[in-house]
Protein backbone atom coordinates (compact mmCIF):
# COMPACT_ATOMS: atom_id res chain seq x y z
CA UNK A 1 0.00 0.00 0.00
CA UNK A 2 1.26 3.10 -0.68
CA UNK A 3 1.07 6.79 0.91
CA UNK A 4 -1.94 7.97 -1.48
CA UNK A 5 -3.84 4.66 -1.17
CA UNK A 6 -3.27 5.33 2.73
CA UNK A 7 -4.45 8.84 2.96
CA UNK A 8 -7.55 7.81 1.38
CA UNK A 9 -8.70 5.09 3.61
CA UNK A 10 -7.35 7.08 6.86
CA UNK A 11 -11.20 8.54 7.22
CA UNK A 12 -12.50 5.09 6.80
CA UNK A 13 -9.81 3.05 8.85
CA UNK A 14 -10.89 5.84 11.90
CA UNK A 15 -14.33 4.38 11.92
CA UNK A 16 -13.03 0.70 11.52
CA UNK A 17 -15.01 0.06 8.29
CA UNK A 18 -12.34 -1.67 6.67
CA UNK A 19 -11.73 -5.37 6.45
CA UNK A 20 -9.44 -6.79 8.37
CA UNK A 21 -7.04 -7.31 5.37
CA UNK A 22 -6.87 -4.16 4.21
CA UNK A 23 -6.55 -2.52 8.00
CA UNK A 24 -3.23 -4.54 9.03
CA UNK A 25 -1.88 -3.67 5.41
CA UNK A 26 -2.15 0.21 6.41
CA UNK A 27 -1.02 -0.27 10.05
CA UNK A 28 1.58 -1.82 8.22
CA UNK A 29 2.68 1.17 6.65
CA UNK A 30 1.45 3.84 9.62
CA UNK A 31 4.05 1.66 11.56
CA UNK A 32 6.95 2.60 8.75
CA UNK A 33 6.15 5.94 7.45
CA UNK A 34 6.45 9.12 9.40
CA UNK A 35 4.75 11.10 7.05
CA UNK A 36 1.68 9.42 6.90
CA UNK A 37 1.42 8.81 10.82
CA UNK A 38 1.87 12.41 11.44
CA UNK A 39 -0.87 12.60 9.23
CA UNK A 40 -3.28 10.15 11.27
CA UNK A 41 -2.05 11.53 14.33
CA UNK A 42 -3.28 15.02 13.01
CA UNK A 43 -6.46 13.61 11.48
CA UNK A 44 -7.11 12.49 14.79
CA UNK A 45 -6.72 15.22 17.17
CA UNK A 46 -9.52 16.65 14.78
CA UNK A 47 -11.91 13.68 15.27
CA UNK A 48 -10.94 14.45 19.01
CA UNK A 49 -12.05 18.17 19.56
CA UNK A 50 -15.33 17.00 17.70
CA UNK A 51 -15.93 13.96 20.06
CA UNK A 52 -15.93 16.49 22.68
CA UNK A 53 -18.18 19.15 21.43
CA UNK A 54 -21.01 19.49 24.19
CA UNK A 55 -24.42 18.92 24.09
CA UNK A 56 -27.47 21.23 24.33
CA UNK A 57 -30.12 20.94 26.71
CA UNK A 58 -33.45 21.27 25.05
CA UNK A 59 -34.78 24.46 25.67
CA UNK A 60 -38.26 23.47 26.07
CA UNK A 61 -40.48 20.21 25.95
CA UNK A 62 -41.86 19.89 21.93
CA UNK A 63 -44.46 17.49 22.84
CA UNK A 64 -46.15 19.88 24.96
CA UNK A 65 -46.06 22.09 22.23
CA UNK A 66 -47.79 19.46 20.16
CA UNK A 67 -50.95 19.43 22.60
CA UNK A 68 -51.21 22.81 22.31
CA UNK A 69 -51.14 22.89 18.76
CA UNK A 70 -53.46 19.82 18.88
CA UNK A 71 -55.75 21.63 20.77
CA UNK A 72 -55.58 24.63 18.03
CA UNK A 73 -56.93 21.70 15.20
CA UNK A 74 -53.66 21.42 13.56
CA UNK A 75 -53.82 17.72 13.43
CA UNK A 76 -56.04 17.22 10.84
CA UNK B 1 -34.60 -1.93 17.06
CA UNK B 2 -34.96 -2.47 20.90
CA UNK B 3 -37.75 -4.66 21.92
CA UNK B 4 -39.75 -2.18 24.04
CA UNK B 5 -39.30 0.71 21.63
CA UNK B 6 -40.54 -2.09 18.72
CA UNK B 7 -43.70 -2.67 21.12
CA UNK B 8 -44.26 1.47 21.80
CA UNK B 9 -44.06 2.06 18.27
CA UNK B 10 -46.74 -0.33 17.55
CA UNK B 11 -48.93 0.81 20.26
CA UNK B 12 -48.62 4.32 18.90
CA UNK B 13 -49.54 3.28 15.30
CA UNK B 14 -52.19 1.69 16.72
CA UNK B 15 -53.66 5.00 18.29
CA UNK B 16 -52.03 4.81 22.13
CA UNK B 17 -51.10 8.47 22.24
CA UNK B 18 -49.23 7.76 25.62
CA UNK B 19 -46.83 5.67 24.10
CA UNK B 20 -46.57 8.12 21.09
CA UNK B 21 -45.55 10.86 23.80
CA UNK B 22 -43.01 8.34 25.28
CA UNK B 23 -40.75 7.25 22.61
CA UNK B 24 -40.96 10.83 20.79
CA UNK B 25 -39.72 12.37 24.39
CA UNK B 26 -36.59 10.03 24.38
CA UNK B 27 -35.83 11.39 21.07
CA UNK B 28 -35.94 15.20 21.64
CA UNK B 29 -32.88 16.18 22.81
CA UNK B 30 -31.24 14.08 19.79
CA UNK B 31 -32.80 15.76 17.54
CA UNK B 32 -32.50 19.38 18.94
CA UNK B 33 -28.53 19.00 19.01
CA UNK B 34 -28.95 17.68 15.42
CA UNK B 35 -30.66 20.95 14.37
CA UNK B 36 -28.40 23.08 16.51
CA UNK B 37 -24.85 21.05 15.23
CA UNK B 38 -26.31 21.64 11.60
CA UNK B 39 -27.44 25.10 11.50
CA UNK B 40 -25.79 26.83 14.21
CA UNK B 41 -29.03 28.71 15.71
CA UNK B 42 -30.38 28.19 18.64
CA UNK B 43 -33.82 29.64 17.64
CA UNK B 44 -34.14 27.83 14.08
CA UNK B 45 -32.77 24.66 15.53
CA UNK B 46 -35.71 25.18 17.80
CA UNK B 47 -38.05 25.97 15.26
CA UNK B 48 -36.99 23.17 13.05
CA UNK B 49 -37.19 20.71 16.38
CA UNK B 50 -41.04 21.52 16.79
CA UNK B 51 -41.64 20.81 12.84
CA UNK B 52 -39.85 17.58 12.97
CA UNK B 53 -42.26 16.42 15.64
CA UNK B 54 -45.45 18.21 14.37
CA UNK B 55 -44.30 15.88 10.93
CA UNK B 56 -43.65 12.89 12.70
CA UNK B 57 -47.10 13.28 14.66
CA UNK B 58 -48.73 13.71 11.59
CA UNK B 59 -46.96 10.87 9.44
CA UNK B 60 -47.02 8.19 12.38
CA UNK B 61 -49.24 6.48 10.09
CA UNK B 62 -46.13 6.00 7.39
CA UNK B 63 -43.51 5.06 9.04
CA UNK B 64 -42.63 1.40 8.28
CA UNK B 65 -40.96 0.18 11.31
CA UNK B 66 -37.61 -0.61 8.63
CA UNK B 67 -35.35 1.79 10.33
CA UNK B 68 -35.29 2.55 13.86
CA UNK B 69 -37.77 5.72 15.26
CA UNK B 70 -34.71 7.83 15.29
CA UNK B 71 -33.04 7.20 12.00
CA UNK B 72 -36.74 7.96 10.82
CA UNK B 73 -37.13 11.54 12.76
CA UNK B 74 -34.02 12.43 12.01
CA UNK B 75 -34.57 11.94 7.92
CA UNK B 76 -37.60 14.43 8.60
CA UNK B 77 -35.08 16.48 10.55
CA UNK B 78 -33.08 16.62 7.61
CA UNK B 79 -35.39 17.36 5.43
CA UNK B 80 -36.50 20.40 7.30
CA UNK B 81 -32.77 20.99 7.22
CA UNK B 82 -32.36 21.11 3.76
CA UNK B 83 -35.56 22.91 2.56
CA UNK B 84 -34.41 25.60 5.10
CA UNK B 85 -30.66 25.85 3.81
CA UNK B 86 -32.20 26.63 -0.06
CA UNK B 87 -34.37 29.34 1.10
CA UNK B 88 -31.53 30.84 3.20
CA UNK B 89 -28.32 31.30 1.42
CA UNK B 90 -26.63 33.35 4.27
CA UNK B 91 -22.20 33.55 5.43
CA UNK B 92 -20.74 35.71 7.41
CA UNK B 93 -17.65 35.14 8.71
CA UNK B 94 -16.56 35.63 12.09
CA UNK B 95 -13.71 32.98 12.64
CA UNK B 96 -11.88 34.02 15.39
CA UNK B 97 -8.33 35.00 14.74
CA UNK B 98 -6.47 35.24 18.12
CA UNK B 99 -7.19 34.33 21.41
CA UNK B 100 -5.06 34.32 24.03
CA UNK B 101 -4.90 30.89 26.23
CA UNK B 102 -5.30 31.72 30.14
CA UNK B 103 -2.82 29.95 32.51
CA UNK B 104 -4.17 26.91 33.68
CA UNK B 105 -4.44 28.24 37.36
CA UNK B 106 -7.11 30.50 35.42
CA UNK B 107 -9.92 28.15 35.49
CA UNK B 108 -12.93 30.43 35.05
CA UNK B 109 -11.06 32.20 32.12
CA UNK B 110 -10.34 29.20 30.82
CA UNK B 111 -13.99 27.76 30.80
CA UNK B 112 -14.96 30.75 29.04
CA UNK B 113 -12.31 29.97 26.34
CA UNK B 114 -13.48 26.59 25.94
CA UNK B 115 -16.96 28.01 25.14
CA UNK B 116 -15.60 30.31 22.34
CA UNK B 117 -13.17 27.26 20.70
CA UNK B 118 -16.42 24.92 20.46
CA UNK B 119 -18.26 27.92 18.76
CA UNK B 120 -15.53 28.35 16.76
CA UNK B 121 -15.03 24.34 16.21
CA UNK B 122 -18.96 24.35 15.32
CA UNK B 123 -18.83 27.94 13.44
CA UNK B 124 -16.01 26.17 11.12
CA UNK B 125 -18.26 23.13 10.18
CA UNK B 126 -21.11 25.02 9.83
CA UNK B 127 -19.81 27.78 7.43
CA UNK B 128 -16.87 26.19 5.85
CA UNK B 129 -17.84 22.76 5.04
CA UNK B 130 -20.64 22.45 1.99
CA UNK B 131 -24.07 21.28 3.35
CA UNK B 132 -23.95 17.41 1.55
CA UNK B 133 -20.14 17.03 4.08
CA UNK B 134 -21.25 18.78 7.08
CA UNK B 135 -25.05 16.58 6.90
CA UNK B 136 -22.84 13.60 7.00
CA UNK B 137 -20.12 14.55 9.79
CA UNK B 138 -22.57 15.83 11.93
CA UNK B 139 -24.77 12.50 11.91
CA UNK B 140 -21.43 10.38 12.05
CA UNK B 141 -19.17 12.79 14.36
CA UNK B 142 -21.69 14.03 16.58
CA UNK B 143 -24.14 11.92 16.72
CA UNK B 144 -22.23 8.31 16.59
CA UNK B 145 -24.59 7.28 13.80
CA UNK B 146 -23.40 4.40 11.69
CA UNK B 147 -22.92 4.36 8.26
CA UNK B 148 -25.92 2.07 7.78
CA UNK B 149 -28.07 4.77 9.30
CA UNK B 150 -26.68 7.38 7.68
CA UNK B 151 -27.78 5.72 4.36
CA UNK B 152 -31.02 5.14 5.48
CA UNK B 153 -31.36 9.07 7.14
CA UNK B 154 -29.78 10.77 3.82
CA UNK B 155 -31.34 8.18 1.05
CA UNK B 156 -27.77 8.23 -0.23
CA UNK B 157 -25.92 4.91 -1.06
CA UNK B 158 -23.03 3.39 1.69
CA UNK B 159 -20.34 4.60 -0.97
CA UNK B 160 -21.38 8.02 -1.43
CA UNK B 161 -21.42 8.37 2.47
CA UNK B 162 -17.66 7.10 2.51
CA UNK B 163 -17.29 9.53 -0.26
CA UNK B 164 -18.67 12.20 1.99
CA UNK B 165 -17.57 11.87 5.62
CA UNK B 166 -14.23 11.39 4.21
CA UNK B 167 -13.74 14.36 2.07
CA UNK B 168 -15.69 16.91 4.66
CA UNK B 169 -13.17 15.28 7.27
CA UNK B 170 -10.41 16.49 4.58
CA UNK B 171 -12.46 20.26 4.45
CA UNK B 172 -12.71 20.32 8.08
CA UNK B 173 -9.05 19.66 9.20
CA UNK B 174 -7.55 21.88 6.21
CA UNK B 175 -9.91 24.38 7.73
CA UNK B 176 -8.70 24.35 11.29
CA UNK B 177 -4.58 23.94 9.61
CA UNK B 178 -4.48 26.11 6.50
CA UNK B 179 -7.71 28.70 6.84
CA UNK B 180 -8.75 31.67 8.83
CA UNK B 181 -7.73 29.52 12.07
CA UNK B 182 -4.15 29.45 10.94
CA UNK B 183 -3.27 31.34 13.71
CA UNK B 184 -4.43 28.77 16.09
CA UNK B 185 -2.42 25.89 14.06
CA UNK B 186 1.13 27.55 14.19
CA UNK B 187 0.77 27.96 18.25
CA UNK B 188 -0.23 23.76 18.01
CA UNK B 189 -3.80 25.01 18.34
CA UNK B 190 -5.34 21.56 17.84
CA UNK B 191 -3.17 20.69 21.19
CA UNK B 192 -4.01 24.00 23.01
CA UNK B 193 -8.00 23.36 21.64
CA UNK B 194 -7.98 19.65 22.91
CA UNK B 195 -6.48 20.33 26.15
CA UNK B 196 -8.95 23.56 26.69
CA UNK B 197 -11.78 20.88 25.91
CA UNK B 198 -10.81 18.49 28.72
CA UNK B 199 -11.28 21.14 30.95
Amino acid sequence: MNCEEVRSLISEFYDQELNQEISRSLEKHLAGCIECQKEYDSFNKIMKVLNKLKTYDIPRNYLEGMKKKKKQNCFK
Amino acid sequence: MKADEFQLIKSAKEGDREALNDIFAREQKYIFNLMIQLTGDGALADDLTQETFLSAYQNMNKFRLQSSLRTWLSKIAINLFRREYRRKSKHVSICLEEIRIPSKEDIPERIIIKREFQWCILHSLQQHVPKNYRMVLVLRDLQNMSYREISETLSWSISKIKTCIHRGRKILRAHFINGKCKAFAEKDYLCICEEILDL
